[in-house]
């Protein structure tokens, strides 16, 4: 491994699919001076433990235009990448149990059309058709988005890490930023350890220690770090096609291109805490849930359970944009759904560092949102 | 293979793909066939190379019974009528299309298909060939009428919970119960002390106060120790969580396999699962059997030749160059050409972390072990160190470091020639360690191969995270622990 340089144009701390993506967009707008730097291995933050489902809807019109132009941009990822991310259309689908969840998927949908996102209302034939192993008794009404589907981390991680490095920006896992030098009211350098960066741009994009590591350049950060959950099962034959979220469990699955049923579960009234341990209630939800709605998987094993951590923010929207109190550093964080919104991301804040100009469907994540109390109201996640 | 003269009667025929198997009382499915000698029971991920009872791959064990998927074959009780069929072939265990696979050069393959340069890029293109990579990944049909109450989950309380019913759990099990205090026994044998009753030591009784809970896995250690997750074999019993105020993880060690060239064929097997086939079933674990090892191959080899088992060579594992074979073990190369149908290993011998690192796993950018929590403590064997990873004179890059994901030496060898060096990216990038056994013994070997690449000790290699519960338990065994173990 070559030697920490002493000055980037731009240095991204956080070698997450954020940190790397945003790279690579940089590199595509001619931006190839940049440095990553990441404090763990190479897919140590959540970006390698994630469930790596993909959809561009959700309640929120802000929501829906931005993970929406995401989708689009997954599609044709491989191809400016050079390296093959194996993004699947496999469809994702939103099942509801009850009136309320069923009611909430009708107003989805029209706010899917208002934002130009595909979506549509599934009839109970057509939930048989593409679930044919549910337990169809549960399932009161479900939203399907056709051109939904999953984007395994470790081929978009790797995808990404190679397309990077094929464009000259250099990557230093195992190196974390231990402090931020500050002059003339500017983020002006990057201290690792004894090492100085000096840089034109910096960005934070460091997952679950966002908040942490703003710290470090005595900036407040909204959010905290919250754990979740996931398992993987043994191989099968395939049984589900689509990415599944199951809002009123806070579940959410998918079957990989391996076989392995990968999902998680969320357990209302856990104590926030940074801890990568697993706990066995988490596991004992999903595994019912699994159970209850795919009874043929009784007997299926657990072959992994691990836990991933997030910044997730008082809205629970991510955060992009430049950071309101100094100037030259960036930030793309309180990522929940980091996966499906990296491209759009990556896109619209190389678009923004470079030319100065951000994409309207960014502009409602900026960073300063809260000082605002300009929150964004999204009433359809999953997670939390 | 033949029954050796301590065999007991015939009790009944099962289907293995089929074909009608008789088996005898006392016999697991594994061992009615190894007496039949049908010894291919499974297929490997990508290459589709047969694999048999090893003790140590436990991809090798898993059939499909009675429409339940990746059944162990070596902890089932053998019934009438049974019916046992091979996973992950196409279209059958008898005819297996995919195995020519086996064909294609191994650089195609590499890293689960997935990152293979047959492998066309873009999301049009890619898509169809997902269809095609999920079908032949997923290893076991899906039986849509399958279905299983939910077995209700057990909550235990003890002072003491020991893991491992040799020796040293037994020790430590009296004793605390000579003291007054409660005790739980955890082992996965059909009886506590099978192993050792299988080398033919004699154990001293367990203490009236002791609990025991047998053929059960001690799959997961929680909460800092405060919770052991005990899954039973038998899928349809519930699963167990034992509170106790001190945990004993007196797990002893486990002969590694060699990692030499065809240490994955059928009839390749550690001397626990050997003894087993010999002492427990009386079936002979092969008609000529080759003993190697790391001191304790003599010792071996006396034992199997007094249960009746033929021995034709016994060797220090240094000496192996490798195992020869096609559809199952033919012969050795270990300073010259030894004809046999079995290689059964008696060290290096090395003991299983898991347990221990998950009561002390934490962290927030890397699950690192750590110290054990003041509650748990190590008994036994189980304390001794790791003995390196045995094979000859040289590392033989056409050998398997995992064998379930069909991971070589040679695919590891030019990633970290590439610069890889940290195990967690290893995995990442192979899938080495990613199968049913999750890492034993695939990440010692990983972990031997860094540092010989590296010149650096395998001690300070570290391997990557131990992660629970390492297909120990059901889904439905899982669900029913709902409410059992407070939220943190
Ligand atoms: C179980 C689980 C399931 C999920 N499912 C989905 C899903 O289905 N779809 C979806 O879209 N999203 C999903 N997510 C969310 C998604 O994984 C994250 O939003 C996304 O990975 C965040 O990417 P990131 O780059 O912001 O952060 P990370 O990937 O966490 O990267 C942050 C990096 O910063 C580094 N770092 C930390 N401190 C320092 C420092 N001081 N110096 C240098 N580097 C530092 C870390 O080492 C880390 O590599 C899931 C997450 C989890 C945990």
């Amino acid at each position: 491994m070559s030697s920490l340089p002493s000055r980037a144009t731009t240095v991204i701390v956080g070698g997450g699919i954020q940190g790397l993506m945003l790279a690579f967009c940089l590199a595509e707008r001619g931006s190839t001076d940049t440095v990553v730097l990441d404090a763990g291995y190479w897919q140590g933050g959540a970006s390698g433990r994630n469930g790596t489902m993909v959809r561009g809807g959700f309640a929120s019109q802000e929501w829906t235009r931005f993970f929406g132009r995401s989708l689009e941009l997954w599609v044709g990822l491989s191809k400016r990448l050079g390296e093959n991310v194996m993004f699947t259309r496999r469809g994702y689908a939103i099942l509801a149990e009850s009136e309320a969840m069923d009611g909430l998927l009708d107003t989805m949908t029209a706010t899917h059309r208002l934002c130009g996102v595909q979506s549509r209302r599934l009839a109970a034939s057509q939930i048989a058709d593409i679930l044919p192993h549910a337990d169809h008794t549960r399932i009161r009404g479900a939203l399907y988005f056709d051109q939904g589907g999953i984007a395994p981390h470790h081929a978009v991680m790797k995808g990404l890490r190679k397309a990077c490095i094929a464009r000259g920006v250099r990557l230093f896992y195992d190196t974390p930023v231990t402090g931020f030098e500050k002059s003339n009211g500017r983020m002006a350098a990057v201290l690792c350890g004894e090492t100085r960066i000096e840089a034109d741009v910096t960005v934070i994009c460091c997952g679950a220690q966002n908040t942490r590591v703003a710290a470090l350049a005595g900036l407040e950060l909204n959010g905290e770090a919250h754990r979740i959950e996931a398992l993987a099962t043994e191989p099968m034959r395939p049984v589900i096609g689509p990415g599944i979220a199951l809002p009123e469990r806070f579940t959410y699955l998918h079957q990989t291109a391996r076989g392995e049923i990968v999902g998680g579960s969320e357990v209302p009234g856990e104590t926030p805490r940074e801890s990568l341990a697993n706990t066995v209630p988490i596991m004992a939800a999903f595994a019912r849930h699994l159970v209850e709605m795919f009874p043929c998987l009784a007997d299926l094993r657990i072959l992994r359970h691990w836990t991933g951590m997030l910044h997730v923010t008082s809205d629970h929207a991510p955060m992009m944009g430049p950071h309101p109190d100094l100037a030259d550093l960036w930030v793309s964080g309180g990522w929940m759904y980091g996966i499906a919104g990296a491209p759009a991301a990556g896109d619209m804040l190389a678009q923004a560092i470079v030319t100065g100009v951000i994409d309207a469907r960014m502009a409602p994540f900026a960073v300063d949102r809260f000082r605002r109390g300009a929150l964004i109201v999204e009433g359809s996640t999953v997670n939390v | 293979m033949k029954r050796l003269a301590h065999a007991t009667q015939r009790a009944g025929t099962f289907l293995f793909d089929g074909r009608t198997v008789p088996f005898h009382l006392g016999d697991t499915p594994a061992a009615a066939l190894h007496a039949q000698a049908i010894r291919t029971l499974a297929r490997s991920r990508k290459f589709h190379r047969p694999r048999g009872l090893s003790g140590s791959f436990v991809a090798g064990h898993l059939c499909g019974v009675d429409g339940s998927p990746h059944v162990r074959l070596d902890r089932l009780a053998a019934a009438q009528g049974m019916r046992v069929t091979t996973e992950n072939v196409w279209p059958c265990g008898a005819f297996d299309l995919l195995g020519s696979a086996r064909l294609l050069p191994r650089r195609w393959l590499r890293a689960g298909f997935e990152h293979s340069p047959l492998m066309p890029s873009g999301t049009a293109r890619f898509e169809p060939w997902e269809r095609f990579m999920r079908f032949m990944a997923g290893e076991a049909p899906v039986h849509a009428g399958n279905r299983r109450a939910i077995p209700q989950g057990r909550r235990m309380t003890s002072d003491v919970v020991v893991v491992g019913g040799g020796p040293a759990g037994r020790e430590a099990a009296n004793a605390a119960a000579a003291q007054g205090r409660s005790v739980a026994l955890v082992t996965r044998g059909h009886v506590a002390g099978a192993k050792a009753a299988a080398w033919g030591a004699v154990l001293p009784a367990l203490h009236d106060g002791v609990t025991v809970l047998t053929a059960h896995d001690a799959c997961g250690l929680y909460d800092r120790g405060r919770h052991l997750l005990c899954a039973p074999h038998d899928a349809a019993s519930s699963a167990t969580i034992v509170a106790a105020g001190e945990v004993i993880l007196a797990t002893g060690r486990r002969s590694a396999p060699p990692l030499v060239a065809g240490a994955d064929l059928p009839g390749v097997m550690d001397a626990e699962t050997a003894l087993t086939l010999a002492h427990r079933h009386a079936v002979a674990p092969g008609e000529r059997v080759a003993v190697v090892g790391n001191g304790m191959e003599d010792t071996l080899a006396a034992r199997l030749e007094r249960l009746g088992v033929t021995v034709v060579a016994c060797q220090p594992v240094e000496r192996l160059e490798r195992i020869v074979g096609w559809s199952a073990v033919s012969g050795i190369d270990a300073g010259g050409h030894i004809a046999c149908d079995c290689v059964v290993h008696a060290g290096p011998w090395r003991s299983d972390r898991r347990l221990a690192f998950m009561a002390g796993a934490d962290g927030d950018l890397r699950v690192l072990g750590g110290p054990l929590p003041a509650m748990v403590r190590l008994a036994g064997a189980a304390q001794e160190a790791d003995e390196p990873v045995g094979h000859g004179a040289a590392l033989d890059r056409r050998a398997l470091a995992c064998p379930c994901m069909d991971v070589t030496v040679d695919e590891l060898l030019d990633l970290i020639a590439a610069g890889e060096t940290h195990v967690e990216v290893l995995k990442r990038l192979t899938g080495c360690g990613m199968g049913p056994c999750q890492g034993i013994p695939c990440w010692d070997n990983l972990a031997h191969i860094v540092a010989h690449a590296t010149g650096r000790e395998p001690s300070g290699i570290g391997h990557p995270t131990y992660r629970p519960p390492g297909a120990g338990l059901t889904l439905a065994q899982a669900a029913g622990l709902q409410d059992l173990v407070p939220l943190s």
